[in-house]
């Protein structure tokens, strides 16, 4: 049985599909374009498409998890194949009914104050936490009703960006 | 008296900046190598480099007063420009090289003060009649006070740091329950900024403009107004883009404004190039914000459209010298925008995203200006603002100088750390921009992304990280095994792995 070979890059809820062998072209609807990776001294790598370069830079490659820097555009994908994406599928359907949002650090920073503690009960907009990041106190509100589950920081801590900071356990 | 060595006590593009003018005039300078950034473009194009490598002090030498001006007298140096940021605003800094027979490029410590400090300012502005938002006397000490002080001015009130600047220490207050936690975040956030944590309260202008006036003044009392620049393209009160003239003026207005500008700075005794900030609401009234003492960091915008060097006249004032324009010689020809490249993580909330510029192309032309410390191989480093890039665009009209905008941005090339240039993409191709008419709230309310966003760049992207998927992984056997494993994968082991997540 043989099945086409394919690869999906997937960002948010989009899917990118793209046969295998891999090609130098792209088709957009009807056409076929060249698209090319490239690389001098002077502009370092970039692709080359429709006559024109665009900067590209790799800023994370793990396993199958890309995050690309196109044309000063960041963009995360993972690469699945068609048995890894039902295999993933499965996976976060069982993990979904968990349920639990992770609060996580939107920029590096130290945390000034923590507002809440493990079983507060909070609502929606209420604040978190207060953040200090470039000079400026920011305060981190909740995104759902729910119960905190977990403080993962204390005052005076510092954070890096995507730092789990508290976990919430979302209200149904 | 005629200066012969300038130390700029700064660094990045405002020294390189300030040492074309003196060059220009004949004027040596003098910079400071620091530790932090040894290798900085601004030293390889100075006359004389001091060498603070070695400094063990815990201080940034550019805020380190003493210091500076041993720099000074070791390096032979008769006058110090400041520059923006560090020291630039700072009376004591300005008083001390008075008292060591140093010239300072900037107005008298007398008039730093006053306008630094945001009550004093205020004060004087009521006393002479300066169109002002409503509120406190003074400062307030207590979140009590400031309970009382809002009741009487109705709410929205914004929270200000008195020492303030640059946004820190600010907080809008729309409802009276919000008050004691925003005034406490304001109070410790000046405080941390500025060592003073004391704050006063205004009555908010909802949906303002942000137009702030250039000044020249010398040290005969004479001062013109060089027309307006418009910024409320800012995040978090921090500017963004800026352009001059605005869309929002018309001759009269700007005479009106220019006049109460000039009005303010001699109320105390201003010389030296200044700026004068006010918010204009929608229906045509305007509001007195406060007066920057010092060049500010778009000062190129009003320099394009009335072809003055305002470092020249800085350094001339500095010298004695009168005024040689006087207010009818201030033309305004064109339009011109600023673009702040920084090196920011405008989908991380625009944090600093410091690092090594690999690569840098910026584009030229007869209507391109880049204002830049930085070239290929140089280091943004997380010590220093995040600023690579001023591109300045100029045209005959602000629809001209728009498309010219547009096409200069998509010519500029720089490798080796995310910049805000995914922003100003999207800016220039919003219609609310376009047609002149958003206000300060436009960025944070009015906005749903921050970055240009293209889908066949996204699936350019995608075909990118897949062909590196398939460079590092592939060997199409591989592929086989996943499917081989996936097939005999059981839901026991499945279970088993989503455990461990």
């Amino acid at each position: 049985m043989a099945q086409k070979k394919k690869l999906y890059a997937l960002t948010g809820k989009k899917k990118y599909s793209f046969n295998l062998p891999l090609t130098e072209t792209i088709k957009i609807g009807k056409r076929h374009y060249k698209i090319m990776i490239k690389e001098d001294e002077k502009h370092g790598t970039y692709i080359l498409w429709k006559n024109r370069r665009y900067p590209v830079e790799i800023i994370q490659s793990r396993q199958n998890k890309f995050e690309i820097l196109f044309n000063y555009v960041s963009y995360s994908f993972t690469i699945e194949t068609p048995f890894s994406l039902k295999r993933k599928r499965y996976l976060d359907n069982a993990r979904g009914k968990i349920e639990t949002e992770k609060i996580q650090a939107p920029m590096p920073g130290k945390i000034i104050e923590v507002l809440v503690r493990e079983g507060t009960e909070i609502s929606r907009g209420e604040p978190l936490l207060i953040l200090e990041a470039m000079k400026m106190q920011n305060e981190i509100n909740c995104p759902h009703s729910g119960v905190v589950t977990s403080v993962n920081v204390k005052n005076e801590m510092n954070v890096m960006k995507d730092d789990v900071m508290i976990e919430i356990k979302i209200a149904k | 008296m005629k200066i012969k060595n300038i130390l700029i006590a700064n660094r990045g593009e405002i020294a390189v900046r300030i040492m074309k003018t003196a060059g220009k005039m004949g004027i040596s300078n003098t910079v400071i190598k620091t530790a932090a950034e040894p290798s900085a473009m601004y030293l390889s194009l100075a006359d004389n480099v001091f060498d603070d490598t070695e400094s063990v002090s815990e201080i940034p030498v550019f805020l380190d007063i003493d210091r500076l001006i041993h720099i000074a007298n070791e390096t032979g140096a008769d006058a110090i420009h400041p520059g923006y940021g560090f020291l630039a605003e700072n009376p004591y800094f300005a008083q001390k090289c008075l008292d060591n027979k140093i010239i300072f490029i900037g107005p008298s410590p007398d008039s730093i003060y006053k306008m630094g400090n945001k009550t004093i300012a205020r004060k004087i502005a009521l006393a002479n009649n300066i169109p002002m938002a409503s509120g406190s006397k003074g400062q307030i000490p207590t979140e009590k006070d400031a309970i009382i002080v809002a009741r009487s001015i109705g709410y929205p009130v914004i929270i200000k740091a008195s020492s303030g600047g640059g946004g820190r220490g600010m907080r809008i207050v729309r409802k009276e329950e919000d008050m004691p936690k925003m005034f406490r975040l304001a109070s410790n956030e000046a405080d941390k900024a500025f060592s003073d944590p004391s704050v006063f309260i205004e009555k908010y202008i909802e949906n303002p403009k942000h137009i702030e006036f250039q000044i020249l003044g010398d040290k005969f009392g004479n001062i013109i107004h060089l027309g307006e620049r418009e910024c409320s393209v800012q995040r978090k009160h921090q500017k963004l883009l800026e352009e001059a003239p605005s869309s929002a003026l018309d001759s009269k207005l700007r005479d009106e404004m220019g006049k109460i500008a000039i009005k303010i700075s001699s109320a105390v005794g201003y010389y030296s190039a200044g700026t004068v900030e006010f918010l204009l609401d929608s229906k045509g009234s305007f509001y007195f914000m406060e007066m920057n003492t010092r060049i500010q960091v778009e000062h190129p915008v009003t320099e394009l459209i009335t072809g003055t060097d305002l470092i020249e006249q800085q350094i001339s004032i500095a010298e004695g010298k009168k005024l040689k324009l006087v207010q009818e010689d201030i033309k305004l020809a064109g339009w011109a925008i600023e673009c702040r490249i920084n090196a920011e993580d405008v989908q991380a909330g625009f944090s600093p995203a410091p690092g090594k510029i690999e690569q840098i192309i910026m584009p030229e032309g007869d209507n391109i200006r880049v204002d830049s410390g930085v070239k290929t191989g140089s280091v943004i480093a997380a010590n220093f603002d995040s600023m690579i890039a001023k591109l300045i665009v100029k045209g005959k009209d602000r629809k001209e100088a728009l498309k010219n905008c547009k096409h200069a941005l998509d010519k500029v090339w720089i490798k080796g750390t995310k910049t805000t240039l995914p922003f100003f993409r999207m800016l220039i191709r919003n219609e609310r921009f376009l047609n002149g008419t958003i206000t300060t709230s436009f960025i944070e309310n009015e906005l749903d992304n921050y970055h240009v966003n293209s889908e066949y760049e996204e699936l350019l992207a995608a075909w990118m990280a897949t062909w590196l998927f398939v460079d590092e992984n592939l060997d199409e056997s591989n592929l086989k095994i996943d499917a081989e494993e996936a097939k005999n994968l059981s839901p026991w082991l499945l279970n088993k792995r989503i455990s461990r997540h």
